[in-house]
């Protein structure tokens, strides 16, 4: 067999979030993607969401920026309307067919005027809106689309269809419509495969127990989603949709679709239902205060970072109602008047209690379709019972074909950020596959030419944002960019519906050449979000991007006003005076080019840090790792098995070995950190080894610092030794003790140290564990008596399926709650664990000969390394990420990044993505060599300085020094490099010497001169 | 505060008895998730619910639900095994449980209508077969008097003929003048029918007593004696638990037979579809309002929602489409009335009546004047409730109507009509 060329290419199946990320990973670090999606457009589920759990930020706004990203990137070929046919060759070089739908409009030509669809006469259910509501056979997807490209729905159109019709060709401006446009079938060769295909929605139609078919105000979440959604059918105004009444009372119905194989086949759980439907009643609540929103659910499972609070917050705060009972049934009322009738037991009288809801929402769960089901199975790619993906918790996102990866939903169900996580390890996994031809097929941007606009009047652009109807609805857009016409310097002024779509972007480039403008002004969004959109598009047009200011009039204006439509207005327009005051005296900007040193720092040498270390060293980077044991291994060295059976014990040895023996990794044992200077792509730690140091430089660094277990102080522990954590009783099955053979009765407690005042979140690893140690006491001896204590059953995702078996051999579970814990009692003989069951509400007397008390995973709260690196650690003491939904594995820090239960409580799957993740956001610069820092840093001006020092005390990143030699000796100086532009030292300066640029005094009188 | 219950080893016996006997019978496998208890009207009554049912199994209290009388209030309707997601056969479980009773203690008024059934080789009532005979020839002959039906036939034991039809003993019992509908129907289709003579009783007071032997007896007689009559089709009268018992007998039994068994119904509808049973609404010019009652036993747990269409047609054809109100639920998720498995003879009477509230103010919300059971439990349990409660609607079997519609509904045979159409037609 000839052994085929090496490939630097990937194509990656599904452009939702994952493959997106996946995509921009993988592109920014040397190779070639093709993203292929069965859709017009990308942006999968998440584009079609409101606003996303726990922080409530609005999907599209923090998905937009990705997807104007890979819209635009040069090494990312986007191929829509394209499915993965089949696939021969192997890892390093595939051959993958693909064929793609015909669109029917020329992509090259579309101008995405919209002219086809308002005069396309057919109507077509609204797949982006759930079907609420219609649109037209000629369509885009949504309106930030990308790539915002009409296409033509063939089955629906009547010139396709019936040769009639052809109105769509007359009205295109553009001469894009192309009747005669077929579908193609296409050949790729690239070297790995990415599949982020994503989730079915649970259907529910069909079945007579939600009355889902029966009546219009019985919804499924992400219909609901929709009618939530500013951009959706009723502009945000949920209404019930039989008679768009304003609703009084909502219900959500849990685990539809999910945790039932009777009326359908899905055992699993889909992990993110409890979260979406407290944040779909808090926001519910939020548009109305007066709503009644009640969740009936099973086990309110709020394991993810934030997610516990989020929930305890929806109680306590939000008056959101918990009811613990999965219903019967949803049923409408006989004489056909509004209101579904809900029966549901109420725990706490015993009796049925009726209730009758405006609108019942059916938080549906996620399933496999048997189209992708299908294409697994025909690619070789192993699916678990459930549908899912079968992998290696030690691979988690590798599939049973080698050179194939898997993530999202089809590797289990799950969240964004999980999401986000898992398309940064199968990045990483398939570029480590592929390193020998990393770059190969990438081509480099060309950048365009910055024009010098010294000396040249300021000719500034205003262009003003409707956001749909975000802003729009409120603020008088067009009257905002009338207003701006008449300031000083405008030359140009334009309102759009959708500032951030690409096609406006393109627009935008090109009126700045035409006009020639020199200052833009952009009145939109936030700029924490879009600022790196909009400079890019400065960039492109030859501008420099500092010459540039954004103005948030949706934050400011339309949402905190949205009562005062006038004023909104009026301080819209004092807004933009003021920013076009400002960007008037701006000037460009320089950014200072840094090389990245290619070493890498891990501190942590637990599972998470070392498989850090190995994903780096695989990509052909060195790395040292440094652990403060003797050991390497961390918390792994004490665990038995993972939930999916696989020896951790044989796991860690493996990845110890392979650490150990890699050259390209340097080991530090019984080491810490004792200094750290530098910044990204130039850090310089040194490492204390008791007597030792050494100095070592690196351009990034991995936080793998782990986590401990809860030492608790109730339930006899330490005073009884028949007492354990769970991680005691893991020592015992690893050491095959004897004992535990003899073990009659055995007793779990969950929660020990976990949701609880002092430490509120939820430990996410604790139930899964206690029923994976459950069954495999039941394995010693299958007559052992075992209980478990619980509070909400959290065997999230494909976890459940050891629940159910864990029930099924006969492991009973008990649910208390924090007003009635159990008590243990030695009892002599036996120990006498005391709890009310929540059935009968009698007290059950438990002997037991084990208790094993399922205690918290505990941060380490490392106040000294946050410093090292200006990092934040959150209230409950783990590091806090960038952005919980779209950056889990990065700091805010550039080149500092965060894996494992350093991050939050996660089992060993989770915590390997998760450092695969960090690793390919580390790869990301590493790749780059070189990257460029803001310009937007202080200054001194040394004429005014006085050399006090007070800068140099006050910056939190010592930035500022004195100068020791020259001319300016004695005075102070800014390492640009260093600055983050905070402007503490400005306001400190006592001689006016510090400015920071683009935030200039000069500037900032301006605007204030100008409100 | 009640004593704490004393849970360690006591592995449970009834729950390893469900497990190894009954398909979907893992008891253990419950989530405690009260999707069972939420959708019970049984629910609250003697202070059980399935869900406290099942804990109970699983948690070895064997002692407290291997005689617990609430098995004989549940009505085992099936509408929790329908939606439990872990498909868990709570209704078997109750089956089981009241096989389990000693015979003699279980409740009197079913285990005498089981025993007289055998007994008589007839019918539950203890009716014997000349008593049987002699009513259908009256009747017969107080009918011919009828005009249109001078050539009306009604025999028992008719080798060859194409129908055999069960008949439930309450009518010639207790109100003959309710059979003459039936055949009046059968008669205007022309249809070749004939009783057959052993266990000639619909009813099966065996099977609600949990007593397979005896349920199977009844089933095999039956059917034995109809092969042998060499009838084509097995037609089921009006009756729920009648049509379950052969239905579920027939399957469960492994019972040999060529005939089709079929409900009455499914023949109402086709001959109305075929034109030979004309009926239509024009009688009802006041507009009065009916609702039907779904008989558990013959949609949710045999025939379902093609049935419950079926019967929908042939009331809507009956009473008009317009003065048709359904209740919600309807179909496969209706509630059980309280009148199956048996509970009319239980003895439970409270509770019984308890349990209807579910159903009354079902009723209620329609609004309607008429209940329609085509179901004898439904509807002596639905005609209790209404009295019980104090409501003013009628309820009728179907029967009635379609004569009614017809035109051919006789002066006796009006027992359930209210005084609105108490004259209608004569």
């Amino acid at each position: 067999m000839s052994v085929k060329e090496t490939l630097g290419s990937v194509l990656i199946a599904g452009g939702g979030i994952g493959g997106i990320q996946a995509a921009l990973d993988l592109a920014n670090s040397g190779y070639y993607v093709y993203l292929v999606e069965k859709s017009p457009s990308i942006g999968g589920v998440m584009a079609q969401l409101d606003k996303t759990f726990p922080t409530n930020d609005c999907s599209m706004c923090i998905m937009s920026p990705k997807l104007v990203e890979v819209g635009r990137h040069l090494n990312i070929e986007l191929l829509t309307l394209a499915e993965i046919q089949g696939v021969s060759g192997e890892k390093g070089n595939f051959e993958v067919d693909i064929f793609q739908k015909a669109r029917y409009v020329d992509m090259d030509k579309c101008i995405a005027c919209g002219a086809c669809t308002e005069k396309c006469p057919v109507k077509v259910e609204d797949v982006y809106n759930e079907g609420l509501v219609t649109r037209k056979a000629i369509y885009a997807l949504y309106p930030q689309a990308v790539p915002l490209k009409y296409s033509i729905d063939a089955d629906k159109c009547l010139k396709l269809t019936k040769g009639k019709c052809g109105i769509c060709a007359k009205k295109c401006p553009a001469g894009a419509i192309n009747y005669e446009d077929t579908d193609k079938t296409l050949a790729i060769n690239v070297g790995a495969i990415i599949l982020s295909p994503g989730f079915k929605a649970y259907d529910p139609s069909g079945k007579d127990i939600y009355n889902y078919d029966g009546s219009p105000d019985v919804v499924t979440s992400l219909e609901f989603e929709r009618l939530l959604s500013a951009s959706g059918p009723n502009q945000g105004h949920v209404v019930r949709m039989s008679d768009h009444g304003k609703p009084k009372k909502i219900a959500w119905l849990q685990c539809v679709g999910s945790r039932d194989i009777n009326t359908c086949n899905n055992a699993h759980c889909s992990s993110v239902c409890c979260m979406y439907a407290i944040k779909q009643a808090i926001i519910a609540k939020e548009h109305d205060p007066s709503l009644e929103c009640t969740i009936f659910y099973m086990d309110m499972r709020t394991h993810g970072k934030g997610f516990e609070s989020c929930y305890n917050e929806a109680k306590e705060k939000h008056g959101i109602r918990f009811v613990r009972c999965r219903v019967h049934s949803v049923f409408g009322q006989a004489t056909g008047e509004v209101g579904q009738i809900i029966d549901y037991l109420d725990e706490t009288t015993g009796k049925v209690t009726r209730e009758i809801y405006d609108i019942v929402v059916l938080s549906v769960g996620m399933e496999i379709s048997p189209e992708v089901k299908a294409l697994a199975q025909n690619m070789g790619v192993a699916l678990t019972p459930g549908g899912f993906a079968k992998t290696d918790s030690f691979n988690p996102v590798a599939t049973t074909r080698e050179g194939i990866y898997v993530c999202g939903a089809l590797q289990g169900p799950k969240d964004i950020p999980q999401s986000v996580i898992e398309a940064g390890s199968a990045a990483l996994s398939a570029g480590a596959s592929l390193t020998t031809a990393r770059g190969t097929l990438t081509r480099a941007l060309t950048p365009v030419q910055e024009n010098d606009i010294t000396g040249e009047r300021p000719r500034v652009g205003v262009f003003v944002c409707h956001c749909g109807i975000n802003i729009g609805s409120v603020v008088d857009v067009p009257g905002v960019r009338d207003f701006a016409k008449g300031l000083p310097f405008v030359e140009y002024v334009a309102d759009n519906l959708y500032s951030c779509s690409q096609d406006t972007q393109d627009a935008i480039t090109k009126v700045i050449k035409e006009q020639k403008l020199n200052r833009i002004v952009v009145a939109a969004c936030s700029p924490r979000t879009h600022d790196p959109l909009f400079q890019e598009t400065l960039l492109n047009a030859g501008l420099n991007k500092y010459l540039f200011e954004m103005v948030n009039i949706r934050n400011h204006n339309s949402w905190v006003h949205k009562d005062q439509p006038l004023e909104a207005t009026i301080k819209a327009q004092e807004m933009v005076r003021m920013a076009v005051a400002k960007v008037a005296l701006f000037t460009p900007l320089s950014e200072a080019e840094l090389s990245i040193d290619q070493n890498a720092l891990v501190i942590g040498g637990g599972l998470s840090g070392m498989a850090a270390a190995k994903a780096l060293s695989s990509q052909g980077y060195h790395v040292s790792i440094v652990e403060k044991d003797q050991t390497l291994g961390g918390q792994a060295a004490h665990l038995f098995t993972t939930a999916k059976g696989e020896s951790i014990q044989k796991g860690l040895q493996e990845l110890v070995s392979d650490v150990t023996r890699d050259e390209n990794i340097d080991l530090f044992l019984g080491a810490e950190l004792s200094e750290v200077d530098g910044f990204v792509g130039s850090f310089h730690s040194t490492i204390t080894q008791k007597e030792h140091t050494t100095s070592t430089t690196h351009g990034v660094t991995i936080i793998a610092t782990g986590a401990t277990e809860y030492q608790p102080d109730e339930y006899l522990y330490g005073k009884d030794p028949r007492v354990l954590t769970g991680l005691d009783l893991d020592r015992k099955f690893i050491a095959e003790d004897p004992a535990l053979n003899t073990v009659q009765s055995a007793v779990f407690i969950q929660c020990v140290g976990s949701r609880e005042p002092g430490r509120p979140y939820c430990s996410r690893i604790c139930c899964t564990h206690t029923v994976v140690s459950a069954l495999h006491l039941k394995e010693k001896n299958p007559s052992m008596q075992i209980f478990v204590l619980y509070r909400d059953i959290r065997t999230y995702g494909e976890r459940e399926a050891l629940y159910q078996e864990a029930r099924e051999k006969g492991v009973i579970f008990i649910r208390y709650s924090t007003d009635d814990k159990p008590v243990v009692e030695d009892g002599g003989e036996h120990l006498t664990i005391t709890v009310t069951d929540h059935v009968l509400k009698r007290p059950l007397a438990i002997q037991a000969d084990l208790l094993t008390l399922a205690t918290a995973v505990v941060p380490y709260r490392d106040e000294k390394l946050a410093q090292f690196f200006k990092v934040p650690i959150n209230d409950e003491g783990f590091f806090a990420e960038a952005h919980v939904k779209l950056a889990p594995s990065n700091f805010a820090v550039d080149g500092v990044f965060l894996c494992g239960l350093a991050h939050y409580p996660k089992p060993v799957d989770e915590s390997i993505a998760q450092a695969q993740a960090a690793a390919s956001s580390a790869t990301r610069l590493l790749s780059g060599k070189t990257i460029n820092t803001s310009g937007n840093v202080a200054a001194v001006n040394p004429a005014l300085c006085s050399g006090c020092g007070v800068c140099e005390a006050i910056c939190p990143y010592n930035a500022p020094s004195l100068i020791t030699d020259g001319r300016d000796a004695g005075k102070a100086r800014i390492n640009p490099v260093i600055c983050k532009g905070c402007g503490a030292c400005v306001a400190s300066c006592r001689s006016g010497a510090l400015q920071l640029k683009g935030f200039e005094e000069g500037q900032l009188m301006a605007m204030i001169d100008n409100i | 505060m009640t004593e704490a219950l004393e849970v360690t080893g006591n592995p449970s016996r009834i729950r390893d008895k469900a497990l190894a006997l009954i398909p979907d019978g893992n008891l253990s496998a419950c989530l405690t998730c009260g999707t069972c208890t939420s959708g019970c009207p049984a629910t609250g009554q003697m202070d059980m619910d399935p869900r406290k049912f099942l804990r109970m199994a699983v948690l070895g209290m064997d002692e407290t639900i291997e005689r617990h009388p609430w098995v004989w209030v549940c009505t085992m309707c099936k509408r929790c095994y329908d939606v439990c997601p872990m498909s868990i056969n709570i209704p078997q479980l109750i089956y089981d449980l009241r096989a389990e009773w000693p015979r003699e203690e279980r409740p009197k008024g079913i285990l005498g209508s089981c025993d007289h059934h055998i007994k008589s080789c007839g019918g539950a009532m203890g009716v014997s077969l000349e008593d049987f005979k002699f009513t259908i020839e009256d009747l017969a002959e107080e009918c011919r008097e009828q005009p249109g039906f001078e050539d009306l036939k009604a025999d028992l034991d008719r080798e060859g003929a194409f129908f055999a039809l069960n008949q439930n003993s309450r009518e010639p019992v207790t109100e003959p003048d309710e059979m003459l509908p039936l055949w009046k129907i059968l008669h205007t289709v022309g249809a070749d029918w004939t009783y057959y003579s052993k266990m000639w009783g619909g009813e099966n007071y065996c099977m609600f007593l949990a007593d397979d032997p005896s349920w199977e007896t009844i089933i095999r007689t039956q059917v034995e004696h109809i092969e042998k009559l060499g009838c084509k089709v097995f037609i089921n009268t009006e009756c729920g638990h009648s049509f379950y018992a052969v239905w579920q007998g027939l399957q469960r039994f492994n019972i040999p037979h060529t005939f089709e068994f079929k409900s009455i119904i499914e023949y109402y509808a086709q001959w109305i579809r075929e034109g030979k049973l004309p009926v239509n609404a024009d009688w009802n010019t006041h507009g009065i309002k009916f609702t039907v009652q779904d008989p558990c036993n013959l949609i949710r747990k045999s025939l379902g929602d093609t049935m419950a269409d079926e019967l929908r047609f042939v009331v809507k054809s009956v009473v008009g489409e317009d003065n048709f109100i359904d209740m919600t639920p309807n179909h496969s998720m209706n509630f059980c009335c309280g009148g199956g498995g048996g509970s009319l003879q239980a003895g439970f009477t409270e509770e019984r009546h308890a349990y209807g509230t579910v159903k009354f103010n079902q009723i209620m919300a329609t609004g309607a004047d008429y209940v329609i059971t085509p179901c004898h439990n439904c509807h002596a349990q639905v005609e209790d409730i209404g009295h019980h409660f104090e409501a003013t609607y009628h309820t009728v079997h179907l029967w009635t109507l379609i004569c009614l519609s017809l035109g051919s509904l006789g002066e006796n045979e009006r027992t359930y009509l209210g005084p609105d159409l108490a004259e209608y037609g004569l």
